[in-house]
């Protein structure tokens, strides 16, 4: 009696679940991250509906061009979304890492993220963002690290001509 | 039945000896580290390996002697925020994360709004500090910030802690016109702005007939004041109506020297009105036996 499904069939099948999980987890990788954005708590300014959409935007545009920035060392990636020290930072940072024959890969869990400083006269914010992140670090083509990390970062935007750009992205304790 | 259980022995030898040499390549990372501060870490093992240091904006690689202190120099580690060691050894990796904190305050980026105000303007002035190291670090922990606001030696101060990297204030504008001293100051390093501070709005504007000629009549207001007794800048434009039974006549003129004056045609009854801005002055009437 002949099997239902046939052997070649069943690899056929699973072969192709893994290549679209695959596919599905590098799309993910390199679309733009989770990030809610609340700014109850900002001070001394109320941030309006129109400025947090706009930076939550702006804010998920800049971790998709730093994740695709570090993963490809090409720093030009930045330049639509940093501005200023983040800026010569983080082109430090690909510089150095092509030096050290580096690469790394980052899938981005997402951002909770608190506005915690929205300036009087509307020209720049601050934010505290708990980030989700999974990095490999690879040496050429062997990884040599990989981590999932909570990480508390601080990051000030400020409003350039047609977007909010970060000026300053730092990591800290809490 | 003998060799599966020397197989087996011999992989829990080949585990435990895998599982003692991962032991014997442990990293110790700094506890405290600041930047610009030369760190330690520590390798334990035997033989060389390869230790990547991965900050925030830096990558450092090294080769390393195991068992050995590694010391980083001071300008190696300029980058605040959460660095990972990688120690690298018979191709494995041993991996640990520890914080760089920013160093002293340094730099201070001064934000001044707005350039140019009117005087006696409740919380018309906003001074924003970022305060950042020698690094160009955000300087997260609390830190003093003194802010003072002065028009010819004469003004007021303000001390506040920045909370996450950024103290501001918002001021009234002075009573005086003039340019404004706006200072931020943190440890011994101080930062200057210039506001600008001009008259506000005109106070009892009042107009008077200066004189008359043949075809018309001069109007002159007294010199022109704000409510704090500043003198309105000259160029401020000061309307001028006229309405008789011939319709209307509007001259807008310049304040020069304090005072605005105007031409207006004659009439044999009119009414005359002066306005700046949002601010009226006194009426005239002329001609009817005036």
């Amino acid at each position: 009696m002949r099997p239902l499904i046939s052997t070649f069939t069943l690899t056929l099948t699973l072969l192709l679940a893994v290549a679209v999980v695959a596919v599905f987890d590098r799309a993910r990788a390199d679309a733009r991250p989770a990030v809610v954005v609340k700014t109850d708590h900002a001070i001394p300014h109320e941030v309006d509906d129109t400025v947090q959409q706009a930076v939550t935007r702006d804010y998920a545009s800049a971790w998709q061009a730093m994740a695709v920035a570090l993963a490809n060392n090409n720093p030009s990636a930045l330049n639509d979304n940093f501005v200023g020290f983040a800026l010569d930072k983080l082109t430090q940072r690909v510089k150095d890492q092509q030096h050290a024959g580096l690469k790394m890969r980052m899938t981005d869990r997402g951002h909770k993220v608190d506005a915690i400083f929205y300036s009087p006269e509307g020209s720049s914010i601050e934010l505290h963002d708990t980030a989700t992140l999974d990095t490999e670090i690879l040496e050429g083509d062997t990884v040599i690290h990989t981590e999932r990390a909570q990480v508390h970062y601080y990051a000030v935007m400020t409003g350039a001509e047609d977007r909010w750009k970060v000026r300053v992205l730092e990591s800290g304790r809490d | 039945m003998m060799p599966k259980l020397q197989i087996m022995a011999a992989l829990v030898v080949v585990a435990l000896a895998r599982g003692m040499a991962q032991a014997q390549e442990s990293l110790t990372v700094p506890q405290a580290a600041a930047a610009g501060q030369e760190i330690s870490l520590q390798a334990s093992g035997s033989g060389n390996g390869t230790l990547y240091l991965i900050g925030p904006a830096q990558v450092i690689k090294r080769e390393v002697q195991l068992s050995q202190p590694i010391r980083i120099k001071g300008e190696e580690v300029r980058s605040a925020g959460r660095w990972t060691a990688i120690l690298r050894a018979d191709g494995r990796s041993s991996a640990q994360t520890f914080f760089v904190d920013p160093g002293p305050v340094e730099n201070l980026s001064f934000l001044a709004r707005p350039s140019r105000v009117p005087v006696a303007r409740p919380s018309a002035i906003s001074g924003i500090v970022f305060v950042f190291d020698k690094y160009q670090n955000l300087v997260l922990q609390p830190t003093p910030v003194k802010f003072s606001l002065s028009v010819e030696g004469t003004g007021a101060s303000q001390a506040v802690t920045s909370r996450y990297g950024v103290a501001w204030i918002s001021s009234s504008s002075a009573r005086k016109a003039g340019a404004a001293q706006f200072v931020a100051a943190a440890d011994d390093v101080s930062v200057r702005r210039v506001v600008q501070q001009v008259a506000s709005d005109p106070c009892n504007l009042r107009m008077h007939v200066a004189g008359h000629s043949q075809n018309g009549i001069t109007v002159e207001t007294d010199p022109i004041r704000d409510c704090t007794g500043n003198p309105v800048p000259d160029g401020t434009i000061v309307t001028f109506i006229q309405t008789d039974s011939n319709g209307r006549s509007t001259v807008d003129a310049r304040i020069k020297k304090g005072v605005a004056r105007a031409d207006l045609p004659s009439s044999n009854n009119a009414t005359i009105s002066v306005a700046s801005g949002v601010v009226l002055g006194n009426e005239l009437h002329v001609g009817g036996g005036q």
